[in-house]
């Protein structure tokens, strides 16, 4: 009875109800839509640090600190001897860092020269390029930010003055063989790649290497002394909190289009309580308790959210599907703007949890806000009510 | 007097306003019986609707008590007097207060809901009740496609669906022209008449006092005369 005469009030509404409803459902694409899409970045983002960086794991030389670049000249220890014949395999890579300067078209420019095995699969980096013939220059590898940031070409050659271990500098020219679509921004900007034996003779440190990248097969032989197991969360904790902030901030804008869609279902309701006085009388003179009365308003109320929910469903379903099968470019310039870029289309993934979740919130909301104004009908008198006061 | 259904005694009722109490009832004292069509006159301001939302349970007596099919309305919890104006009591309004986004069927039923009735004795029920006020043929009508005349007499028909022992009418041809008045009033005792609902009204239309079996008057929240009319 109290459903049916609120869904009656609802159509009877007309436009008002319509405008609600509609304002509910865009706030909740919206809502869906930036779930799915800190989701589903951060998830290709995973992704791709994983098939370029991460693989199953990474073993750090104890002296090694991500956040201080000056560390990295003696950040670096010998490959266990357990781990040779993975190295060999190809089941362990070995990556050696050093702090570098580089001379591109004359300029002098800080950078990272990082070693990897040129023959090496388990990562993504193209480093089959790395095998050179020529002796008079080292085949090297730079990503697109590199490229621009230094404005090199492929084939162009330059020097790269290295200190080695004795503290001598050491002079090597390299010339670009690939600019690499490199999705991870930290492999690309100012960093230089080489194969890890030319680094490792420039630098003088035969067999030593700063990290290791490790597939599940490996996990078992890494008891060095001197590397330390990082694991995936501490590994993308950077990751994680920067999308968190980044969502954070844009949640501000949601939670502003929230607010101003609860506002219009608590004034459409607080409208309808002033404009159904009599009617409300007249429901208290025929035996509607008050609880019931109040009960039609919130259930009206929160019928908004139902029928947004269809909306949603029917107007969201070709957007998120859209965006689900085509995606769309997050071109490596949006780096610019703080968001890594990728080289592949953002198809989103709808996290059903959080998308249910947010939903629930939703519609809790508008029962809170459909009931605050209801809650007026507890203190009104059938006999003022009848009156129309 | 026996089938005593409401009984009045030293009520009044005080409504505060900015310069004190208002008395708008004052010690009044009154019997209704069972199938009583009880006309309560007077000018606007002089107590009838106040009376009448008291004897409804939908006020408490400042002072006094009015006890309505044994039921004493000031004891009673808000559940209670729900409960007992959905069990007992019919109302009709001067405005016809009916649910506009209900057709008139879903209006007559809608009492019979909150006595959870069903379907089949509900059906029952409101076709008797459109049959009383000749409405079968608006049974999918809205409202607002209604004269005020068939509204009022939806009203009735809402109001005496649940065959109530009390009907409550408040200045119910206020809106009406002197025919549908009638008619109305024609509808009212004939129910009265063949299901021995007792109906009191308050009303300040002469042209429908002859219809009255007692006439009640109030004047300035007191009664003033109360007379048996033989005939009517």
């Amino acid at each position: 009875m109290i459903f049916k005469l609120a869904l009656r009030n609802i159509i009877g509404n007309g436009w008002r109800s319509l405008i609600n409803i509609f304002i509910i459902a865009f706030v909740m694409i919206g809502l869906i839509w930036m779930i799915a899409m800190w989701y589903s970045w951060l998830n290709l983002a995973k992704t791709q640090q994983k098939e370029w960086e991460f693989a199953s794991g990474i073993m750090r030389v104890k002296s090694y600190d991500p956040y201080d670049m000056f560390s990295w000249e003696k950040a670096n220890a010998p490959v266990p001897v357990e781990a040779q014949a993975a190295v060999a395999k190809g089941s362990i890579v070995p990556i050696l860092f050093s702090p570098c300067v580089i001379y591109p078209n004359g300029r002098m420019v800080n950078a990272i020269v990082k070693g990897i095995p040129a023959k090496q699969r388990l990562l993504k980096i193209p480093s089959a390029q790395l095998s050179g013939t020529d002796e008079s220059v080292v085949p090297a590898l730079i990503g697109k930010a590199m490229a621009i940031s230094t404005r090199l070409k492929e084939k162009d050659i330059f020097t790269l003055r290295i200190k080695d271990s004795e503290g001598a500098f050491n002079a090597i020219d390299l010339q670009v063989s690939q600019i690499m679509d490199c999705p991870v921004p930290s492999l690309d900007a100012g960093t230089v790649w080489i194969d890890i034996q030319a680094l490792q003779s420039a630098k003088q440190l035969p067999d030593m290497a700063t990290v290791m990248v490790i597939n599940d097969n490996a996990l078992s032989i890494l008891h060095g002394k001197e590397f330390r197991a990082i694991g995936e969360r501490e590994f993308f904790a950077d990751l994680n909190q920067m999308v968190k902030t980044k969502a954070e901030g844009q949640s501000s804008l949601f939670i502003l289009l929230v607010f101003l869609a609860m506002l219009a279902v608590f004034d459409t309701q607080a409208l309808a309580i002033f404009k159904r006085r009599k009617e409300i009388g007249m429901l208290s003179a025929m035996g509607l308790s008050k609880g019931k009365i109040i009960l039609l308003f919130t259930t009206e109320g929160s019928l908004y959210m139902v029928f947004a929910s269809v909306v949603t469903a029917v107007l969201g379903f070709p957007i998120f599907y859209y965006f689900a099968k085509i995606g769309f470019s997050l071109p490596y310039s949006a780096d610019n703007f703080g968001v890594a870029g990728f080289d592949e289309p953002l198809k989103f993934i709808y996290p059903a949890p959080l998308v249910f979740a947010t939903l629930l919130l939703m519609f809790l909301l508008t029962v809170f806000v459909s009931w605050l104004p209801a809650r007026k009908i507890a203190k009104m008198k059938p006999t003022d009510a009848l009156r129309g006061r | 007097m026996e089938d005593i259904i409401v009984r009045i005694s030293n009520m009044s009722k005080a409504f505060p306003t900015g310069d004190g109490d208002f008395l708008a009832l004052k010690n009044i004292n009154l019997n209704f019986g069972k199938g009583e069509f009880t006309g309560i006159v007077g000018p606007s301001g002089s107590g009838k609707t106040t009376l009448l939302n008291l004897i409804g349970s939908l006020d408490t007596p400042t002072s006094g008590e009015v006890e309505v099919l044994g039921y004493q309305v000031s004891q009673l919890t808000q559940k209670q007097s729900s409960e007992l104006r959905s069990k007992y009591i019919g109302f009709i309004f001067q405005t016809y207060n009916l649910l506009p986004v209900y057709n008139v069927y879903e209006n007559v039923e809608f009492p019979l809901l909150l006595l959870k009735m069903s379907p089949a004795r509900r059906a029952e029920a409101v076709t008797d009740a459109l049959e009383w006020v000749g409405l079968t043929d608006k049974i999918k009508s809205r409202p607002s496609q209604l004269s005020g005349g068939q509204c009022q007499r939806v009203a009735i028909a809402r109001a005496m669906v649940k065959k109530p022992s009390l009907v409550l009418a408040d200045e119910p041809t206020a809106n009406l022209d002197t025919e549908n008045s009638l008619h109305i009033l024609e509808t009212m005792k004939k129910i009265n008449t063949e299901l021995g609902t007792s109906f009191l009204f308050s009303t300040h239309d002469q042209k429908v006092i002859h219809f009255m079996n007692r006439i009640i008057e109030l004047v300035d929240g007191k009664v003033a005369s109360d007379d048996i009319q033989t005939g009517a």
